[in-house]
C-alpha cells in the first residue's frame, strides 16, 4: 500500500537549538500512527512542521507522493491536514459554532451569513461527531476544559481530509471512548491519524504502529502488537524503566488530622466531609466536572465555600486567600492544573520561580540576586529531581515536565505541611512522573500530607494510600489502600448506582 | 548517552544567549548615547565635549526619576498617565509650602512625597479594587490633580522654592553638579530596589503572571498599589527639583515628561506588556532621549520637526532592540571571533 504521508530526514533548528535532527517515518492511509517520546524529544516540533506553524530546515514531507511544504496552518489545511493542538486554540469569547467553522465562520459572499444558519451548520457538525451535550450557541469561555477540548477535536475532525494530527488529545478528557469512536469513524474513510500521547495504554488501544523519537531523531517505527511496554520505554529513554510497583500499601490514617472538612458546600459541592492525616497521600478520583476542581481551589484559598467548615491543624479557619492558606499552620500549598496561566513566571529564572515564597511572605527589604536564589532553591530542586543546571534558565524555555518540577519545588519551598496538587503529572513525560512520585512519597514520609487529584487512574492506584471518589459534588466512595484498583475507582466514578460491569466494558 | 549530553549543551547555549541579550540591550543603548554625544561634535564644535555630557546628565536627572516610577507601573502591566500632573503638583506644592524660605524643609519635602504617594495610591486602589483600566484611572487622576492645581493657584502658581534647594541645584563638587550626584545615588537605590530586593522580585512576579503570584502568596493588589504610589512620589520629587531648577513652578512644567517617561522605559528594553524590565536600561533610554533633544535644540530644529525626529529615533531604537536583531548580531560576533 502506498504511504499517505512520507517524511524523510526532517530537521529543524531554532537558533542554536536543534529540535529535530533527521526524522524518517511513513503513515499508511486509514492508519492511526502514534508518536512516542519523552518531553523534549521533538514531538511538538514535528506536529508544528506538519501543521504549518513552523517550516523545516531540511528534509521532505510528501503527501500522496507529492512533495508538500506547508507554510501556514491554512495551507496545511488546504492539503487536507488538520490539527488539534495541545494548547487549546479556540477563541474564548466567540460561540462554539463560530469556532468550529473558523476560518469560514460566514459562508456569505457579499452579505454575512445569518446567525441561525451558522448555528445550524455547526449543529450538523456537532451531531456528526456525536457531541450532544454542547449547544452550538454557547460561548466557549463558559465551557469546562473537557468540553473545550472536545470542541477543539471536533473542529480538527471536521477539517481532516487526509491527515488528522492529535497532540495529547486526552490530556483534559476524562473519557476516551468518545474520541476513539470518532477516530474509527474517520479512519474508516481512509483518513490517517497521527496520535501523540504520553499514555501508553491509550496508544495501544487505538494505534496500530508507533514511531519513537529520542532527542529529535526517529529511533524507528514499531508494530505495537509486537512489542511490550518495556521495549518501547527502552527505545524512548535508551534504558529500561523500572517496573512500576505498588508502594505505600498500608493505610496510614493513624497520623494526626491536618485538614478536615465538615459539610462543605459551594456552587458544585454538596456537603463534603473528609479528613487528611499526616503521612498520607490521599487520592481523589472523579470524572471531569464533579466538583473536584472547586474542592481543590477551596483548599488553595481561591474559592469561598457557601457553608460548612474547614479545620486546618485542629482550628476552624476560613481560607480567604492563597496567602492565608499558606500562613495558617501547618500551611497549605496549592499547585493548580494550569501551569502556564496560574503557575509559572515565564520570564523569571527557575531559581527565582522556586524561591519566590521565601520573599512573598516576608517584607520587601530582603536583598536578593541570582546566586542567593539558586542557593535557596537548590534543596527543593533536588527533592523534585530538577537538574541544578536548569536553575539559571528562564522557566518559559524549559520543557513542560521541568516547569512542573519547578512548581512542585516552589510548593516545597513554602514549608507548608499540606500539599494540594491538582493533576500534578498532566502532560509530563515518564521520567518526570517518576521524580514527582518519589518527591510525593518522600514528602509524606517526612510527616506531611498530600491530597491530589489525577485524571489517570493508574496513577491514583499507584500512589494513593487512600482514595476518595467524587461524583456530583459528593464523596461517593472511600477506598482503602488494599482495595484500590482501576476497576473499583472507575465504577465508583460513574456514580454510586452504576453497575460495575458497564463501566468496565467502557473502559476496556 | 552522548545524545542526552548534547541536548543539555544545546540548552546551555540558549541560556547564555538569553543572558547576553539583556546586557547587549543595555550596552547598545549606552553606546548609542556615547556615539551621539561625540558625534554631535560634527554638528557643532561647541558640542560633544565633557560640558555637554554634564548638561545631558543634569537635564536627564528629572526624567530618570520619573521613569523609575513609570517603569515600576509598566512592570505590573499598567501605565501611569498622571506623570505630568504629579510633576506639576510636586512643583506647586513645594513653592507654595516653602514660600522662598528654608524653614521646615525637612518635613515639607517628605510631606509632599507622602501626599503624592497617597494620590498615586488612590489611582492604584481604583485600578485594583474597582477594576478601572490603568489608562483611564491615571488619566482621570492626572486631570483631577491638574485641575485642583489650576483652581488652587488660579492659573499662576505663586511662591518660590527654598533658597537652599536653589543652591543645591547650582552647586558642584569636583566639577560635578549635585543633582547629578543625587541622580547617581538614586540610580543605585532604584536598581537595588527593582532588581535586587524582595520587593522587586515580587513586583516582577506580579507583572509576569498575576494569578500565579496570587497563588504563591504574594499580595498582588497591595504590590500594584505600591507601584502607583512610588510612581507618583517619584514624579512629585522630579517636580520639586524642577521648581528649584527653574526657581518657580508653572502649571505646564510636567508636560514634557509624560511621553518621554514611557519612551525611556520602553527604549530601555522593558516590555510594555509588563513582567520584564531593567532600570539600568531605562536610565540609558532617558539619557538617549535627553541627548537627542538637546542636540536637536542646539541645531536650531523647530519644535515640530524636533518631535518628529524624536519619534523616529524611538521607533528605530525599539526596532533595533528586537530579539531577532540580537540573534543576528550574536551570530555575526560568533563568526568574526
Amino acid at each position: 500500500m502506498p504511504e499517505r504521508i512520507n517524511i524523510t530526514n526532517l530537521s529543524k533548528r531554532y537558533g542554536a537549538t536543534v529540535a529535530l535532527s533527521g526524522v524518517d517515518m511513513g503513515i499508511l492511509p486509514g492508519e492511526v500512527h502514534a508518536i512516542l517520546g519523552e518531553n523534549g524529544a521533538g514531538k511538538s516540533t514535528l506536529v508544528k512542521i506538519l501543521s504549518g506553524v513552523v517550516s523545516s530546515n531540511a528534509g521532505t514531507i510528501s503527501l500522496d507522493e507529492a512533495c508538500i511544504r506547508p507554510s501556514s496552518i491554512i495551507e496545511a489545511r488546504r492539503c487536507g491536514i488538520a490539527t488539534a493542538f495541545q494548547e487549546l486554540s479556540l477563541i474564548p469569547n466567540m460561540t462554539v459554532a463560530e469556532n468550529i467553522l473558523l476560518p469560514r465562520a460566514s459562508s456569505g459572499r457579499f452579505w454575512p451569513e445569518s446567525k441561525a444558519s451558522i448555528f445550524e451548520r455547526a449543529r450538523e457538525v456537532l451531531i456528526e461527531w456525536e457531541v450532544n451535550d454542547i449547544s452550538s450557541q454557547s460561548i466557549v469561555a463558559d465551557l469546562t476544559l473537557a468540553q473545550r477540548q472536545r470542541i477543539e477535536l471536533v473542529r480538527a475532525l471536521s477539517h481532516a481530509r487526509c491527515l488528522l494530527i492529535l497532540d495529547e488529545p486526552t490530556a483534559a478528557l476524562p473519557d476516551t471512548s468518545w474520541l476513539f469512536r470518532q477516530i474509527h469513524h474517520l479512519t474508516s474513510r481512509g483518513v490517517s491519524v497521527l496520535y501523540i500521547s504520553h499514555r501508553l495504554n491509550e496508544v495501544r488501544e487505538i494505534c496500530q504502529r508507533a514511531t519513537v523519537l529520542r532527542n529529535g531523531a526517529s529511533m524507528g517505527t514499531v508494530d505495537l502488537a509486537g512489542v511490550d511496554d518495556e521495549d518501547i520505554f527502552t527505545m524512548m529513554v535508551g534504558h529500561g524503566s523500572s517496573k512500576k510497583k505498588r508502594v505505600s500499601q498500608e493505610s496510614s490514617t493513624n497520623g494526626e488530622v491536618l485538614l478536615e472538612t465538615y459539610q462543605l458546600r459551594s456552587k458544585m459541592l454538596k456537603g463534603i466531609n473528609l479528613q487528611l492525616h499526616a503521612g498520607e497521600i490521599l487520592g481523589v478520583a472523579g470524572l471531569e466536572g464533579q466538583g473536584q476542581q472547586e474542592l481543590f481551589r477551596l483548599f488553595g484559598g481561591l474559592h469561598k465555600p457557601t457553608s460548612g467548615e474547614i479545620r486546618v491543624g485542629d482550628k476552624v479557619t476560613s481560607l480567604s486567600s492563597p496567602r492565608k492558606a499558606l500562613q495558617v499552620k501547618p500551611g497549605i500549598a496549592f499547585v493548580p492544573e494550569e501551569r502556564k496561566t496560574e503557575g509559572i513566571f515565564a520570564s523569571l529564572s527557575a531559581a527565582a520561580n522556586i524561591s519566590i515564597p521565601h520573599f512573598a511572605m516576608t517584607g520587601w527589604a530582603k536583598l536578593v540576586n541570582g546566586r542567593i536564589e539558586r542557593h535557596l532553591a537548590a534543596e527543593a530542586a533536588d527533592q523534585v529531581g530538577l537538574a541544578p543546571r536548569y536553575l539559571g534558565f528562564e522557566v518559559g524555555h524549559l520543557s513542560g515536565g521541568n516547569q512542573q518540577k519547578v512548581l512542585l519545588a516552589r510548593a516545597l519551598m513554602t514549608g507548608a505541611k499540606i500539599l494540594v496538587l491538582f493533576d500534578p503529572t498532566r502532560g509530563v513525560d515518564v521520567g518526570t512522573k517518576q521524580s514527582i512520585y518519589s518527591m510525593m512519597r518522600h514528602f509524606v514520609d517526612q510527616g506531611g500530607a498530600i491530597i491530589f487529584y489525577s485524571s489517570e487512574l493508574s496513577e491514583l492506584v499507584q500512589l494513593s494510600s487512600r482514595c476518595l471518589v467524587v461524583y456530583d459534588g459528593l464523596i461517593t466512595d472511600d477506598v482503602a489502600a488494599n482495595e484500590i484498583s482501576e476497576e473499583r475507582l472507575l465504577a465508583s466514578a460513574h456514580g454510586p448506582g452504576n453497575a460495575r460491569k458497564d463501566s468496565l466494558q467502557e473502559a476496556v | 548517552m552522548n545524545q542526552s549530553y548534547s541536548t543539555a549543551d544545546k540548552q546551555d547555549t540558549r541560556q547564555a544567549q538569553r543572558f547576553s541579550s539583556t546586557s547587549i540591550a543595555v550596552l547598545t543603548i549606552y553606546s548609542l548615547v556615547v556615539l551621539m554625544i561625540f558625534g554631535s561634535r560634527l554638528v557643532s564644535p561647541s558640542l560633544g565635549g565633557l560640558s555637554q555630557l554634564m548638561t545631558v546628565l543634569y537635564l536627564s536627572s528629572f526624567l530618570v526619576i520619573c521613569a523609575f516610577g513609570q517603569g515600576l507601573v509598566i512592570m505590573v502591566r499598567g501605565l501611569d498617565l498622571s506623570v505630568a500632573s504629579m510633576i506639576t503638583l510636586g512643583g506647586v506644592l513645594s513653592t507654595t509650602f516653602m514660600q522662598g524660605t528654608n524653614e521646615g524643609l525637612y518635613f515639607i519635602i517628605p510631606g509632599i512625597l507622602l501626599i503624592s504617594a497617597l494620590v498615586g495610591g488612590i489611582s492604584g486602589f481604583g485600578i485594583t479594587r474597582l477594576s478601572i483600566p490603568p489608562f483611564i484611572m491615571t488619566m482621570a487622576m492626572g486631570l483631577i490633580v491638574y485641575s485642583v492645581c489650576l483652581g488652587f493657584t488660579e492659573g499662576t502658581p505663586r511662591g518660590f522654592p527654598a533658597p537652599i534647594l536653589n543652591a543645591f541645584m547650582q552647586s558642584k563638587v569636583f566639577g560635578v553638579a549635585l543633582p547629578i550626584l543625587l541622580m547617581l545615588i538614586l540610580i543605585v537605590i532604584f536598581t537595588t530596589l527593582q532588581s535586587y530586593s524582595a520587593f522587586g522580585r515580587k513586583l516582577n512576579a506580579v507583572g509576569n503572571n498575576p494569578d500565579a503570584a496570587n497563588i504563591a502568596g504574594i499580595t498582588v493588589k497591595r504590590m500594584t498599589i505600591s507601584a502607583y504610589a512610588i510612581s507618583a512620589a517619584c514624579s512629585a520629587l522630579a517636580g520639586v527639583l524642577l521648581a528649584a531648577y527653574a526657581n518657580g513652578a508653572t502649571l505646564r512644567m510636567g508636560d514634557d515628561y509624560l511621553l518621554p517617561s514611557i519612551a525611556a522605559v520602553v527604549v530601555g528594553g522593558s516590555s510594555i506588556l509588563g513582567g520584564r524590565g531593567n532600570f539600568l536600561g531605562t536610565v540609558g533610554g532617558a539619557l538617549l532621549l535627553t541627548t537627542l533633544s538637546s542636540m536637536l535644540s542646539a541645531l536650531g530644529v523647530g519644535q515640530g520637526w524636533k518631535t518628529v525626529l524624536e519619534g523616529v529615533v524611538i521607533l528605530v531604537a525599539l526596532l533595533m532592540l528586537r530579539e531577532q536583531v540580537f540573534a543576528s548580531l550574536q551570530s555575526m560576533f560568533k563568526r568574526s571571533s
